[in-house]
């Protein structure tokens, strides 16, 4: 059946034994969940987010692999990546230098929107699962090229337990310690 | 001691707005610190406890967006749009790339239609228990909020195993959407509705029907039929005061016109039948949900991509698509050429009816961009509908007309 408007009504209320009814069943359900409460809260950092693989978090340059092609410095909508030009040691003639350009990113701009690794025709940049890195300055989310190849680390995963959540039927949310652990 | 009117007339002379003040009303202003789901500040003029005269102020969070898309390439104008709402941004975006795919003469797969839709109703929840959330909180129900805010988290939690990201999808791509959904999605979003069918009941008993709150919507900042097609709201606000209009019925984009859904209408047009409306489109959104899901997992073998697309597209792409689903750009795509033209397109976001012309003269970046938003459309209640009611019924008409600042402002 198509797709079709439908007139409906407010349900009529009035009288005292309507009022007296839904006040009471309005009490029973808060009543209800203040002994059973359903929680969903993450006690952050003693348990942190496990994202899932396809997690658009931290961007990652896989520096062999790059062609220098700066489609990725293209298409960033915030102008987050540049291209950088170094010099280095042409790996086919080790004895001359050649000028490459590789991309860097500003975390300060960075929107994680996942153009640049969508639109990399060598899968040279890739994506971590999480995005809750800090930095000590304004000037640190600018990374270097060296800075840009390392998987930063994340420093909850020192102290914290990993959890995911899990779609339930009758909870909705469910907080679950990740099996496997690691 | 008065100002004298030479000293008023080099005010004026300077720029600055002198107005006469009524002795007789006092006048407050609420915002613009965040009175409710954005940067917005009210007039109000009172006589007692009576407010006599409403004046919106909008324009605090005003990003020329509309501009800015002037400077941009084709691609990275959603990630800039989704900004206006970004608690619904795949319906706000969905319209501008349905504009941009009549320019290019493309189509999306159906495969993609689908989980456009699937991704826009999830959204459209999602959105919907945002706004529930800031009513229940404006009129002292936190419960609404905490209940609100946590459903939600479902819904948003569904998205970011769809998109990968919580928020911001800019899932849309002309011709298609970024990526596939994974294997066990569909059971994911099963529960999830199961969960949030059997919630709805719950909704009702604490919120809709608690006599402390019927009491403060019932009669609420009633538009009357023909008032509200004279002011030229949309959306949920629209429909509450009983007219027939929805996009998805009225000019059925991707596939809404074969999904069976209703339009639930309300003839009231108070803040009560407002509210209801949106719980009764959670209800047809789950069903829409459902239906998306089914079809998705019945053609798990039709390609996302359309096939003559699919050819064409190098090894390395295609191997990334067969693996993770994932649907790569093309380098092309950066600075592609629209051919020249106009184009309008429209859909129902949470809110109502957004609305995008898009004008290309053949370059890499448009040469307009129009957007009308749905809150932009609905601010003009505050301004006809609040005089002659009480300053407590302001949250209540500000909050069941689901106003969000940040997008009437674009």
């Amino acid at each position: 059946m198509p797709p079709r408007a439908v007139t409906k009504s407010v349900r009529k209320t009035g009288g005292l034994f309507d009022g007296v009814k839904s006040n009471v069943e309005a009490l029973i359900i808060g009543v209800k969940y203040f002994i059973d409460p359903k929680r969903m809260t993450m006690f952050y950092p003693k348990e942190y987010l496990e994202h899932r693989p396809g997690y658009r978090g931290f961007i990652v340059l896989k520096k062999e692999v790059c062609i220098s092609c700066a489609a990725c410095a293209r298409i960033c909508p915030s102008a987050a990546m540049k291209m950088v030009r170094v010099s280095e040691v042409d790996p086919k003639e080790p004895a001359k230098q050649r000028q490459k350009q590789y991309p860097v990113i500003n975390y300060q701009r960075c929107i994680f929107c996942g153009y640049c690794v969508d639109v990399c025709p060598v899968e040279a940049l890739y994506h971590l699962p999480f995005h809750d890195v800090t930095y000590e300055s304004l000037g640190d989310m600018f990374l270097t090229l060296d800075l840009f190849q390392k998987e930063p680390l994340r420093p909850v995963e020192k102290e914290g337990v990993p959890v995911v959540y899990e779609v339930d039927e009758t909870l909705g949310l469910v907080k679950r310690e990740r099996k496997g652990g690691g | 001691m008065s100002i004298s009117e030479g000293t008023l007339g080099e005010l004026r002379s300077k720029g600055v707005e002198v107005r006469r003040i009524d002795k007789e009303y006092y006048e407050i202003f609420i915002g613009p610190q965040h009175p409710g789901s954005g940067h917005m500040r009210f007039r109000v003029k009172l006589d007692g406890d009576i407010i006599v005269d409403a004046d919106p102020d909008i324009g605090y969070v005003h990003r020329t967006m509309e501009k800015l898309s002037e400077g941009r390439e084709w691609l990275k104008i959603t990630p800039l749009v989704e900004r206006m709402t970004i608690i619904d941004a795949c319906n706000i975006t969905l319209p501008y790339i349905n504009a941009l795919e009549k320019l290019m003469d493309k189509r999306p797969s159906t495969r993609a239609s689908y989980l456009r839709v699937l991704l826009c109703e999830m959204n459209r929840i999602a959105s919907h228990l945002y706004g529930f959330g800031i009513f229940g909180v404006f009129i002292g129900h936190s419960t609404a909020y905490m209940w609100g805010f946590g459903d939600r988290e479902v819904f948003v939690e569904l998205s970011e195993i769809l998109t990968g990201t919580r928020l911001t999808y800019t899932y849309h791509i002309p011709g298609g959407v970024r990526r596939d959904m994974p294997q066990d999605f569909p059971q994911m979003v099963r529960r999830a509705v199961r969960y949030m069918r059997s919630r709805m009941p719950e909704y009702e008993k604490i919120f809709l029907n608690n006599p402390v709150i019927v009491t403060r919507l019932k009669d609420v900042g009633v538009i009357t039929k023909n008032r509200a097609a004279e002011l030229g709201v949309v959306g949920p606000t629209l429909r509450g005061s009983g007219i027939r209009y929805d996009v998805r019925l009225a000019e059925p984009y991707e596939v809404y016109g074969e999904i069976d859904f209703e339009v639930p209408v309300f003839e009231d047009g108070d803040a009560l039948a407002r509210t209801w409306v949106r719980v009764e489109e959670i209800k047809q959104s789950l069903n829409i949900m459902e239906q998306a899901i089914d079809w998705l997992e019945r053609h798990r073998d039709e390609p996302v991509i359309p096939k003559e697309d699919y050819d064409k597209l190098p090894k390395l792409h295609k191997e990334v698509y067969e693996k993770s689903g994932r649907v790569k750009l093309l380098p092309a795509q950066i600075s592609m050429k629209v051919p020249p033209g106009k184009a309008v397109a429209r859909g129902e976001a949470g809110r109502g009816e957004i609305f995008y012309y898009v004008e290309s003269d053949g370059g890499t970046m448009p040469y307009r961009l129009r957007v009308v938003t749905p809150s932009a459309r609905n601010a003009i209640v505050f301004k006809r509908i609040l005089p002659g009611h009480r300053l407590m019924d302001l949250p209540t008409v500000y909050g069941s007309i689901d106003y969000f600042a940040p997008e009437a402002d674009r």
